[in-house]
């Protein structure tokens, strides 16, 4: 019972005060590689702390074979107390229909995101195939006023690029588009992105996800101007993207918040100032550790247990105590 | 076994280019190949488009005549509009480069660019 109510402790902890620490200071825009996954270490952190805290609820009521029972009679015993919940069977049965009701519609709605955008892409590059002209290998331009460059990741990927974009692009800057667009598909963002829409989707009252989507959302960018300013100057992207946003478009409401291509130009200006190598591997531990906590709280009664004497402390112990 | 996406392609560039509907042997003199498609394979296609709701079909007398369902301006426009869309609201189907900004924030903007680009040493032209 401990366990469980540790585990569902901690999620609730972790689901409030995540998102402020994750925020704290601006680091994430300084190491968006690792703020993307910092987030998303949180995010399973969360789901896992509540699934687990529905098996820990299931551990007293778990059947041993016959022979091992007797064997560890003792230490199945001593297993159980440590885990005992009041009500037993019942808690048992909850405890499992939660854990189980948890994974299943995390997994459906992460699911039906990936599926969603599969399906987008494979009809909207059907029509592509139709209309646009293919520019060089992997580009194709559409005859549009409109300046927009987008790609479409995954098995059949190819960047799009409108005759307004181009004329209002110069080959360098042009080249800059395109490295910002490839560094989307080479990491894959679309797939981390599915991931975030399917949970924020799978449980909409819960802040954190929701969250931690629109911050996925705007590091995916950062990291992708990050990636391509290792081929293409700075200064060149952050024209691009002015270039492209300066043009006149309709009256289209902007996204709350202000707009992440204003972010994206002043970091892009200002000096690059990545994340110390200190502060990066506190990071990158800190996810880690998220991430090993709920084990941690689940196996810790067990191990506990193990500390008994009549519990043999691993299978080595239990191999002599069968000669 | 050759892939239709070109033939589709083809077909309906003609398609487009004649604005009127036709039968499946005007479109094959039509189409401008290096190796002409055999008639039944053209066929083939178009039922295929016909099917996907890319062209209508009508029976006139035997014969089926086979038209556009838009015109490729109005398949442009939606291609166009499902970019804008994924730009101010991100899906995971499309990654978009571009974003739109307020136009006294995009001035404000370039002003700075500049002040940068005039502080930071030009590269020697190679």
């Amino acid at each position: 019972m401990t366990a469980a109510i540790t585990l569902l402790a901690y999620a609730a902890l972790l689901a409030s005060a995540g998102p402020r620490l994750l925020m704290r200071g601006g680091w994430t825009e300084r190491a968006p590689r690792l703020g993307i996954i910092a987030w998303q270490a949180v995010s399973v952190s969360v789901v896992a702390s509540a699934v687990l805290a529905g098996l820990a609820l299931l551990v007293p009521t778990v059947r041993v074979s016959a022979g091992l029972a007797n064997l560890l009679r003792a230490c199945v015993t001593a297993l159980r107390d440590q885990y005992a919940t009041p009500g037993g069977a019942t808690t048992a049965a909850a405890g499992a229909v939660f854990a189980l009701a948890v994974l299943a519609r995390a997994a459906w709605c992460v699911t039906a995101a990936l599926a969603t955008a599969v399906r987008d892409r494979a009809r909207h590059d059907d029509a592509l195939s139709l209309v646009a002209t293919p520019a060089f290998p992997g580009v194709v331009v559409l005859d549009h006023d409109e300046p927009a460059v987008y790609c479409l990741p995954g098995r059949r990927r190819r960047i799009v690029v409108s005759s307004g974009a181009l004329r209002l692009l110069d080959d360098e800057q042009l080249t800059a588009a395109l490295a910002h667009e490839r560094a989307h598909m080479d990491q894959r963002h679309d797939l981390v992105l599915a991931w975030s829409k399917g949970i924020s989707k799978a449980f909409p009252k819960l802040r954190l996800f929701s969250r931690a989507h629109e911050e996925t959302v705007r590091l995916v960018e950062l990291l992708a101007d990050d990636t391509a300013a290792r081929s293409v100057e700075r200064l060149t992207l952050a024209e691009a993207l002015l270039n492209l946003a300066g043009a006149p478009t309709p009256a289209a409401a902007l996204g709350a918040g202000g707009s992440t291509a204003a972010v994206r130009v002043r970091r892009l200006i200002a000096p690059h100032r990545p994340l110390g190598r200190v502060r990066g591997a506190l990071a990158s531990t800190s996810a880690a550790v998220l991430l090993a906590l709920p084990l941690i709280a689940l196996a810790g009664p067990a191990v506990a247990a193990g500390h008994l004497q009549y519990c043999p402390p691993g299978s080595a112990a239990v191999g002599s105590a069968i000669r | 076994m050759p892939r239709f996406g070109d033939l589709e392609a083809a077909i309906m560039d003609a398609i487009w280019r004649a604005d009127a509907p036709m039968r499946v042997r005007d479109v094959l003199d039509r189409i401008e190949r290096d190796t002409e498609p055999a008639y039944t394979t053209v066929q083939t296609v178009m039922d295929v488009l016909f099917r996907k709701g890319w062209l209508t079909r009508v029976k006139e007398g035997r014969v089926n005549m086979y038209a556009a369902a838009s015109s490729r301006q109005d398949y442009v426009s939606g291609l166009m509009d499902e970019a804008l869309e994924a730009a101010d609201d991100r899906t995971a189907a499309l990654a978009t480069f571009f974003e739109r900004m307020d136009p006294q924030e995009n001035a404000e903007l370039r002003r700075l660019l500049g002040a940068a680009r005039s502080a930071t040493p030009q590269k020697p032209a190679p």
